[in-house]
């Protein structure tokens, strides 16, 4: 059963074989770069990329589908809303107090288009790095192998969490328990027999997880874990290190020199 | 050379509930030695202190889980008092019932993997056990895999190769197939069993299933109130038929079957095995005529005009993948006892969900007294249909075992005293009175059991329907729930009951329903169903030893239909031949 907590895409595209940390970094300074312009064509072109990359990766459509389903409401409401409130420059068309001028249309869609691409550059990492590559790289860059293991267990257990939720609702409405009727108070009270059922089940559940965990010698002192899958940079990696750290750095002298920071326009005017 | 492991007068009990309370004693002096390389198991009834003494073998108990401990637990000359735990854990490997709760990654290999990583192991190295602990268990292929979309068998295979990955002197495992169906049960066997011969490795293992004991262990010990009241081969140990029953504990049934044999006939029978049974009975002449035959003729209580529930060509998807239940079509009538077996995965839950409305048909219908489920809401066909969950601690949440079992009534609109009474009468009947102030969820899982059961009678419905009522219950808590079952029904309750205890089924059910890949692949009375033993097999069943052995006599006469070992030995003991 997929579950919406595991997006990650079977593949063995050139993107899936690179390193999780280099994947990071890119979405670091790409998400950066972006808040660095504010060009609507710019955003445009940045959003045109990473579908290319993504499509690259060889995830399915219905993927990005699901993608822009969840951007909808940022796609419709900030340029409507920016549109409205922040009009600027010439008038294109008047109605009523709202007046519609390009300069603030292009602005929001500028805004919007940009949330999108920074969605898609994280969601790109998501699609192509599985839950290991991610717990892995997060821990190699610095963070504690204990809260990695939380993490990977967190993740792990969402599902079981959400399976549990599903049954004991189940079985308490087996009970005759009414969970439709009723005002907003009474439905919410309604669910404290459900509430305090699952916390009693996840108590349980973890207590039994911290058993299995010991049951592995985990906490076994002055021994330095090592790792069967270990994540290793490759001559690829490499290149694509360098090659981000560059592009990196030219995107940001074309902000110093002000390229790109006008909504509509290349050069500032 | 001294024993593997040396347990000495220990005794053991949990730190108190409530601060202040009494300590909750588990063990009280348990002697116990066991030889490298030996097979042990241990068998007790619920509560006897199984999973405490697994425990205290790697040092969880009392490291982790405080509490007092005396006397002494030595494995492989470690001093499990002086030792850290995760040292412990690397000697001794523990594998627990529930395998979903034993997993923390996403793929089948890291999860072999996370023990050896643990222990610092070079990569190289790690790789190579893991290889060797997946081939052993037969799970090689299923490397790349989510643990959680394996089936049981495969999940507790790979559970046990996780903890073998760290290549401890002990393996201790903790009633490793009582959550399995047939198919899987066999496989964690094999597996144990191929482990054993190829690593002589020295195992522990609880288990409840004799017949497997009897075939595969070296020793059994019999745990009772947290002390060994029995250690000794199987054969010594199960023909004390007597002894075994007072303790509340199965035996094998050819163990049983021996025992009444002498007694009739005088002959001087000790069976542990099938193969012995068969062997010493073969060429006899047996007959067919059962005098102690299970009453299973004409049932004035099931209303053969009025069926109380009505499937029609169900068909039920969970996405367009997964389809549960094919076009399942069939009655169950009122007054009835019907048991739905079949594999994991074959759709029994699926199906029973849908008789109180939980589920709702994908296609078809399902009618109940002729009303057709879909436009009634869950509340609503809960007055009429109870159902009890497999797991008692999914609807368990009161602060006391009375407000537990008010809590459906209640929703009834049941009030004041006539609310009292019911939960009065209900906590008499299962004998729950002395827990009706208890906190619920700190009891014993055979208590909750109990509870889970009690608060559904407690709203008194027609139809009762209970998904595995009988996992993780002894023998004495499995006949008392069935005598609940059968008491429910005089007074007029239909009963329909998934399960996996094909022993009860036999002894119990006035129909079966086979369920194979979401489809009837038999439903019909038990004997009629168990005669048939092709399509049993063909759904992924086992028939009972008892059965079993009856069939492969039947060349001599036996009766091939036999359920119970009181009819085996009624029909032995007839000698006359099979009635036309």
């Amino acid at each position: 059963m997929r579950t919406a907590f595991d997006v990650y895409v079977e593949r063995s595209s050139w993107i899936h074989q690179l390193d999780a940390r280099v994947k990071l970094l890119f979405v670091l300074l790409a998400s950066l770069a972006l808040t660095l312009f504010s060009n609507l064509f710019f955003m445009l072109a940045a959003l045109v990329l990473v579908q290319a990359l993504i499509a690259s990766a060889h995830v399915p459509r219905d993927r990005l589908v699901w993608v822009w389903k969840a951007m909808l409401p940022v796609n419709l409401f900030i340029p409507v809303l920016w549109t409205v409130f922040y009009p600027e420059g010439p008038v294109l068309y008047e109605l009523g107090p709202v007046s519609l001028t390009p300069l603030a249309l292009s602005r929001g869609l500028g805004v919007a288009a940009r949330l999108d691409a920074i969605a898609f550059i994280g969601f790109l990492w998501l699609f192509t790095t599985d839950q290991r590559s991610i717990v892995r790289s997060l821990v190699k860059i610095g963070l504690p192998f204990e809260w990695g293991l939380v993490l990977a267990i967190s993740l792990r257990y969402l599902p079981a969490f959400q399976g549990l939720y599903t049954l004991v609702v189940e079985a308490q409405q087996a009970r005759a328990l009414d969970l439709t009727s009723g005002g907003f108070f009474r439905r919410l009270r309604a669910r404290l027999p459900i509430l305090v059922a699952v916390i009693i089940s996840a108590l349980r559940m973890a207590d039994k997880l911290a058993r299995a965990l010991e049951c592995r010698a985990l906490g076994l002192e002055g021994v330095q874990r090592t790792y069967l899958h270990d994540l290793q940079f490759t001559r690829q990696d490499y290149v694509l290190l360098v090659a981000l750290l560059v592009g990196f750095f030219g995107l940001v002298v074309l902000r110093v020199l002000g390229l790109f920071t006008h909504p509509l326009y290349v050069f500032p005017v | 050379m001294a024993p593997k492991i040396c347990i000495h007068d220990l005794e053991y009990a949990y730190p108190p509930l409530t601060p202040g309370g009494p300590p909750i004693p588990a063990l009280r002096g348990v002697n116990l030695h066991v030889e490298q390389g030996e097979f042990l198991s241990i068998m007790g009834p619920t509560g006897a202190g199984k999973t405490t003494l697994c425990l205290a073998l790697n040092g969880i108990i009392p490291h982790s889980l405080g509490g007092t401990f005396r006397g002494d637990v030595i494995v492989g000359g470690l001093d499990t008092k002086v030792q850290t735990v995760p040292t412990l854990a690397a000697r001794v490997g523990v594998v627990f019932q529930d395998p979903d709760s034993q997993f923390f990654t996403m793929t089948v290999e890291d999860e072999v993997a996370f023990g050896p990583e643990t222990l610092g192991l070079p990569p190289a190295e790690i790789r190579e056990r893991v290889d060797w602990a997946l081939g052993v268990v037969g799970m090689s292929d299923c490397r790349a895999r989510s643990p959680l979309r394996l089936s049981g068998g495969q999940k507790q295979r790979v559970a046990i190769a996780a903890i073998l990955a760290m290549k401890p002197d002990v393996l201790v495992l903790d009633e490793p197939t009582s959550g399995l169906d047939q198919r899987g049960k066999v496989e964690v066997f094999r597996a144990i069993e191929e482990l054993r011969r190829r690593e002589g490795l020295t195992i522990l293992m609880v288990e409840q299933d004799a017949e497997q004991i009897a075939a595969f262990s070296d020793r059994v010990a019999i745990l009772q109130a947290g002390q060994v009241v029995l250690v000794d081969t199987p054969s010594a140990v199960f023909t004390q038929v007597e002894v075994m029953r007072e303790v509340g504990l199965a035996v094998p049934q050819v163990s049983d079957l021996a025992v009444r044999l002498n007694e009739r006939c005088g002959s001087t029978y000790t069976f542990t095995l099938f193969e012995q049974a068969y062997e010493a009975l073969k060429g006899k002449r047996m007959g067919g005529a059962m005098a102690g035959r299970r009453d299973d003729s004409a049932d004035e209580r099931v209303d053969h005009c009025s069926p109380i529930l009505q499937v029609q060509d169900l068909w039920y998807r969970y996405s367009d993948e997964i389809v549960a239940l094919r076009g399942i079509t069939l009655d169950i009538e009122a007054g009835d006892f019907v048991a739905v077996i079949g594999q994991n995965g074959s759709g029994k839950t699926t199906l029973v969900k849908h008789f109180n409305g939980l589920y709702r048909p994908t296609q078809g219908q399902v009618l109940l007294d002729g009303q057709d489920t879909r436009v009634l809401a869950v509340s609503d066909l809960a007055r009429v249909v109870g159902y009890v969950f497999q797991n008692p601690d999914h609807q368990i949440f009161g602060a006391t075992t009375r407000e537990e079992i008010g809590f459906g009534p209640r929703n009834l609109g049941l009030v004041g005293s006539e609310l009292e009474e019911r939960v009065a009468e209900t906590l008499t009947y299962f004998g729950l009175t002395e827990y009706a102030d208890a906190p619920p969820a700190v009891l014993g899982f055979g208590i909750r059991r109990k509870i889970g059961v009690a608060a559904v009678y407690a709203m008194r419905p027609r139809v009762f329907v209970l998904d595995e009522p009988m996992a993780g219950l002894d023998e004495k808590g499995r006949l008392e729930l069935m005598r609940a079952l059968q008491a429910m029904r005089e007074g007029g309750s239909t009963i329909i009951w998934v399960t996996h205890d094909v022993k009860a089924v036999c002894q119990f059910a006035r129909r079966v329903l086979v369920l194979h890949d979401g489809r009837v692949a038999a439903y019909g009375d038990t004997r009629a169903v168990f005669g048939a033993p092709d399509i049993v097999e063909g759904a992924g069943l086992e028939l009972l030893q008892i059965t079993r052995l009856a069939q492969a006599l039947a060349s001599c006469g036996m009766r091939r239909d036999v359920l119970t070992v009181d009819e085996f030995c009624a029909a032995y003991l007839d000698g006359g031949r099979e009635r036309p």
